[in-house]
């Protein structure tokens, strides 16, 4: 069960309940979200971190030129397994997003509304609705639980009633999406914080929601809290003697060593230097009792599965990468060339794929054979440094 | 040109048409199965398949301009695009007309594409298994002497070679993108497990 930390900002609602939202936040004044967004310099929180306000601007200036109402899609897919924010923020918070979504609707004219979420989420997720007067605009669709489901040009696609299948970028989403007309897709947390936005809350934009993975006495552990940007790592994450590396970012992410983690802050500028991004906001404190480049094995194993099966990099690179890290993860030295073909593999990928599946999965390959190093020589001699074989990060949308 | 000359051209061009019609569809299967033409890059097979569909296409439109000319036997120039309007066996003549709009349709989505939708140039394309059975009849049913000899040794010819493509590249449809990434896996980790070269992916 994933529990809930801080009980300000975006929970600070005792319920879900429309009544609590009221009472806590007070009503939806009418406001211009793009001034708003400027104003606070609202980065999405979907993964990417694109300023919301540049996107909001073309999307409306998208439809004023071809003369068509937008759409309007507010992604809470999650198919980041090791993701929990956008899910609790929908059971925990929804009128927040449902607010968010009202004052988009509101400035742009949008000719269609979604709330995409997990099925399991929509039954409560209707109720919601059914409280507000302006819940009927709102059309709610289910989405899988694929790692791609929330991909943009995947959700359009799905929402159109196609295979929830990344499509190419040559027109961009924000030009032509759901039946051809101009659509914003933001993710639900970046929804939530215009919301707060809305009511004057100037420090919403400042805050993000961070999915965190531990273990605490041999049990794993997920909460999600809300923290200020720049928060030091170790703040947020406690990374002492029986953490062996950190993951920041989700599965597109990068590992860390656990000596240089703590002291970084969890914002653009701080991460940078390292290479890492807070991505879909995934801190994962891998214990020393874990072998890195099995958990690693299993992911990219999981990632190399859940592509669109569209695109060479996909379909000829990870598939290759995935079987080389299952190599590398046994206790047993590797095939002389294959540390080498590795590197050449994932140097291939970027930048040739009709999404960032490839360019994530190799961050995370590249980070993990950087940090793992001496796992991997340790392990090329025969033994392992893990004492157990549980697996500690989820894959395949089961166990959350 | 006297009459039989007429009689001639017609027949060649038409039959000749039909033998391409069929290496058009033999080479389309090819490059939808991604395969090459010995001694030929893949885009050698694409290419040909692009080049002898316009030149039978060619060999069709001089086939209908000397039936039409040909004052032997009466077919107005309006029956080559209205079908059954002929006076002279309006029911082949009249499959020759759909077969001749069809090719045009095809041809001409063929030329534009990449300005038309993916999907619309597909399903247009798809149509071109129409397109031979219409011209195969057609032959049957005016060809005067497609009914013993040579010419029906050869008609049966491409009948066998075209219904035996149309079976392979049924059977080898590609599968659809959710069962590419599970299936490319499997192969790709055998292959690196057992220390045999990692193939590149085969869509089917």
């Amino acid at each position: 069960m994933t529990s809930v930390l801080s009980t300000s900002g975006l929970f600070a609602a005792p319920g879900p309940g429309l009544p609590e939202h009221r009472a806590t936040f007070g009503p939806l004044p009418v406001a211009d979200p793009v001034q708003l967004t400027a104003a606070a310099e609202l980065t999405g929180r979907g993964g990417a971190g694109f300023p919301t306000a540049v996107k909001l601007r073309s999307v409306a200036a998208a439809a004023a030129a071809g003369r068509r109402a937008p759409v309007l899609i507010g992604n809470g897919a999650e198919g980041e397994p090791a993701s929990a924010k956008d899910a609790v923020l929908l059971s925990r918070a929804p009128h927040l997003v449902l607010d968010g979504l009202a004052v988009l609707a509101r400035a742009l004219g949008a000719a269609d509304v979604v709330l995409a979420a997990p099925a399991r989420l929509l039954p409560g997720l209707a109720a919601r609705l059914a409280e507000r007067s302006d819940g009927a605009a709102v059309r709610l669709h289910p989405t899988g639980d694929g790692f791609l489901a929330g991909e943009e040009s995947a959700l359009v696609a799905a929402v159109e009633g196609a295979d929830p299948l990344p499509r190419s970028k040559l027109v961009p989403i924000r030009e032509r999406g759901v039946g051809g007309r101009p659509t914003l897709v933001q993710n639900v947390e970046t929804l939530a914080r215009l919301a707060l936005l809305a009511r004057g809350d100037r420090e919403a934009a400042g805050r993000t929601l961070v999915t965190r993975r531990s273990q605490v006495n041999h049990a794993g552990r997920t909460d999600v809290v809300d923290m200020p940007l720049g928060t030091p790592l170790g703040e947020v994450l406690r990374v002492d003697g029986a953490v062996r590396a950190v993951l920041v970012g989700g599965y597109h992410g990068t590992w860390l060593p656990a000596a240089v983690a703590g002291e970084l802050p969890l914002d653009r500028a701080g991460l940078e230097p390292v290479g890492a991004t807070l991505g879909a906001g995934v801190l994962a404190a891998l214990p020393t009792d874990r072998c890195g480049l099995r958990e690693t094995a299993r992911v990219v194993g999981y990632l190399a599965a859940s592509s669109a099966g569209q695109c060479g990099p996909c379909l000829n690179g990870l598939p290759r990468i995935a079987a080389a890290l299952q190599v590398l993860a046994r206790r047993e030295a590797p095939p002389p060339q294959l540390l080498t073909d590795l590197w050449r593999w994932c140097g291939l990928l970027p930048d040739r794929g009709a999404c960032r599946h490839p360019d994530g999965t190799v961050r995370l390959v590249a980070s993990a054979l950087g940090v793992f190093g001496p796992e991997l020589r340790l392990h090329a001699s025969g033994r392992c440094s893990a004492t157990t074989a549980r697996p500690f990060l989820p894959v395949a949308g089961a166990g959350r | 040109m006297t009459s039989i000359a007429f009689w001639y051209l017609i027949r060649a061009t038409g039959l000749v048409s039909l033998v391409l019609m069929t290496a058009t569809i033999v080479l389309g299967v090819v490059v939808q199965r991604q395969r090459r033409l010995p001694g030929l890059p893949r885009f050698g097979a694409v290419a040909l398949h692009r080049s002898v569909s316009l030149v039978s296409a060619l060999l069709l439109a001089v086939h209908v301009v000397t039936a039409v000319v040909d004052s032997y036997v009466g077919i107005p120039a309006v029956a080559a695009v209205v079908p059954f309007t002929s006076g002279w066996r309006p029911a082949g003549i009249g499959l020759g007309a759909l077969a001749v709009e069809l090719m045009v349709v095809i041809v001409a989505s063929s030329l534009l594409r990449g300005r038309i939708p993916h999907r619309l140039w597909r399903a247009v394309h798809w149509t071109s298994y129409l397109l031979w059975p219409l011209a195969f009849v057609h032959g049957l049913m005016t060809g005067t002497d497609l009914g013993s000899g040579w010419p029906l040794v050869l008609a049966l010819g491409c009948a066998a070679v075209v219904g035996g493509t149309t079976a392979v590249a049924w059977i080898g449809r590609t599968s659809p993108p959710a069962e590419r990434a599970p299936a490319a896996l499997a192969s790709s980790s055998a292959a690196l497990h057992h220390g045999t070269h990692v193939a590149v992916f085969r869509n089917r």
